[in-house]
């Protein structure tokens, strides 16, 4: 009982004291960067202005904005598609890459005959790849997935197999002392310690998802972002193409902020408490 | 070399734990290693024995045998009458670190033995809480491991080690991580549980004072390849303080098990380690 009070007091005290200055903290870092950014938006814009640059080479933020919200509904049209692509490359990424990893955990031989060659194809610069997607896919949906789960796979793989492999040796006895199955290792103790680890390695693999269709996108297609992109450059139209990557980047944050929110969710099942 | 009766030896006065000869080789790059050359030991029912040597001399491996966690190269280990070849359920097992999972509660990880032996955990729920309230974690069931102390992680983890009731304990190092305040605590801790929950005890340690004050009998382990080359009983009564600590008895036993690991260190170490001079100053005679 003793234990238990003395607890909740130093916990409210220490609470207590550093609430103000956290706060202030979270202000400082939605401020600043906030700040900077629009320094930096206001310094183009007054640049752009001063300098007379055409908007061909420079549009400056403003005429951007004023694109962006007159025809917000074409923009979502590329969009759309664009960040479903994304997604779907990502979560078959994210599939593919945690069975590839327990794959190369669980069976010596597949670990030795797959890792190498999975090394080396990193070693590829894999949009040198992205062509022949094209050809073995064609010109739809598939091969621009396909090669978002190419690109976005690999961090997957590592971040899994040093999470499975990072349980403590000393652990690994235990269980086997209490004669449990590998299945019961995998579940209870394994894949929850595995968790963080694939979510850092998520997080890698939705930013790379996003690359890989748009490279696909650049290639050959009639819809997506990365088409506005290039139809937009080909026809010098920069304000166009500024607009597109703007919303890129809203769709890149929306994708990531998901992984962020899931990792947020799963961690009040297997946070350490600190 | 019949081990003496201890108090709580069973009505059928066979020894809980026998060792025959064991020994144990690895296979490494650099060739064989022998790590055991030849155990033998009994250990009876409610007996607290420790495994005692310095780092290396094979007193862990010597344990994970007796668990069924490594197999013997030689002789062979019976445990409540059969011998061991993999591993049993009703082992409980201690190891240096406390080993817990980060992201579970102190209660969920005590009763984790029992989700993996399949069995009811609702029964064990209130086993579990007097576990707690015996090491003195009564209200830190809900706290996560990195939210506990060493020493109290360490207590969790002995816990663990008891929930499904085993009919032995396997200690192997558990306080050598810990400071030294929190290691006399937690001798005094075992010590303590022991008197409520029986149990017969492996400990294996590199400390002279751990193993006199807890054991009833002391193994010493030494030589390369090693063996067992001290047999010796704790001469105190239970339960004990730390008081005992301070008799001549105990500075004698001590003094006992120190020189005998110090003559097996040496032993392995070459003869330019020797404890005696060969030619003495004269002075010194």
């Amino acid at each position: 009982m003793t234990h238990t009070t003395i607890g909740t007091e130093t916990g409210a005290t220490l609470k207590a004291a550093p609430g103000p200055s956290i706060a202030r903290g979270g202000f400082r870092a939605v401020l600043l960067p906030l700040a900077l950014a629009f320094a930096v938006l206001t310094a183009w814009q007054i640049v752009v202005t001063v300098m007379k640059i055409p908007s061909v080479i420079l549009p400056g933020p403003v005429s951007i904005a004023e694109y962006i919200f007159s025809k917000f509904d074409i923009l979502i049209v590329h969009a759309v598609p664009t960040t479903l692509e994304s997604l779907a490359g990502f979560l078959l990424a994210v599939v593919l890459g945690i069975a590839i990893a327990i794959l190369i955990t669980y069976s010596n031989a597949a670990r030795e005959a797959l890792y190498p060659n999975l090394v080396f194809f990193q070693l590829i610069p894999k949009i040198a790849l992205a062509p022949l997607f094209i050809i073995w896919l064609g010109v739809g949906t598939q091969s621009r997935v396909a090669f978002s789960v190419f690109i976005a796979f690999f961090p997957i793989v590592i971040a899994t197999s040093a999470g499975l492999t990072s349980v403590d040796k000393s652990m690994l006895r235990l269980c086997r002392s209490l004669t449990a199955s590998e299945w019961q290792v995998f579940t209870s103790v394994r894949f929850p310690a595995a968790i963080p680890h694939i979510f850092s390695g998520m997080k890698i693999a939705v930013t790379l998802a996003i690359i890989g269709v748009i490279i696909g996108e650049f290639i050959t297609s009639q819809a997506g972002l990365g088409y506005l992109i290039i139809l937009a450059t080909s026809r010098a139209d920069t304000e166009v193409s500024m607009a597109a990557i703007v919303v890129l980047c809203v769709c890149g944050l929306l994708l990531y902020g998901l992984v962020a929110l899931a990792e947020w969710l799963a961690r009040r099942f297997y946070s350490d408490g600190t | 070399m019949l081990p003496q009766a201890a108090s709580f030896a069973s009505a059928s006065g066979e020894p809980l734990v026998i060792a025959e000869a064991v020994g144990k080789i690895y296979y490494g790059r650099e060739g064989a290693i022998e790590a055991i050359s030849s155990a033998s030991l009994m250990v009876d029912r409610g007996e607290f024995v420790s495994l005692l040597g310095p780092s290396g001399c094979g007193k862990s491996t010597l344990l994970m045998i007796i668990a069924g966690l490594e197999p013997p190269s030689r002789g062979r280990v019976i445990l409540d009458g059969m011998p061991v070849t993999r591993p049993r359920r009703d082992i409980g097992i201690v190891f240096q670190d406390a080993t817990l999972l980060p992201w579970k509660t102190a209660l969920e990880n005590v009763l984790f033995p029992i989700r993996m032996l399949k069995l009811p955990i609702e029964k064990y729920r209130e086993r579990a809480h007097e576990l707690f309230e015996t090491v003195g974690l009564k209200g830190f069931e809900n706290k996560k491991p990195a939210q506990l102390s060493g020493g109290m992680r360490q207590r969790v983890s002995i816990c663990r080690a008891l929930i499904h009731d085993p009919s032995i304990l396997l200690m192997d190092e558990p306080f050598s991580a810990l400071d030294a305040i929190t290691r006399d605590q937690m001798n005094v801790v075992l010590s303590e549980l022991l008197e409520t929950y029986k149990k017969t005890v492996v400990f294996v340690t590199h400390s002279i004072r751990e193993a006199a004050f807890l054991s009833d009998r002391v193994f010493i382990m030494g030589g390369r390849p090693s063996s067992i080359i001290l047999d010796l009983s704790m001469p105190f009564p239970r339960p004990r303080s730390f008081d005992i600590e301070d008799t001549a008895e105990f500075a004698r036993i001590c003094r006992r098990l120190r020189l005998t690991v110090e003559d097996a260190h040496t032993g392995q170490s070459g003869p330019q380690m020797q404890r005696q001079p060969p030619t003495p100053a004269p002075h010194q005679l």
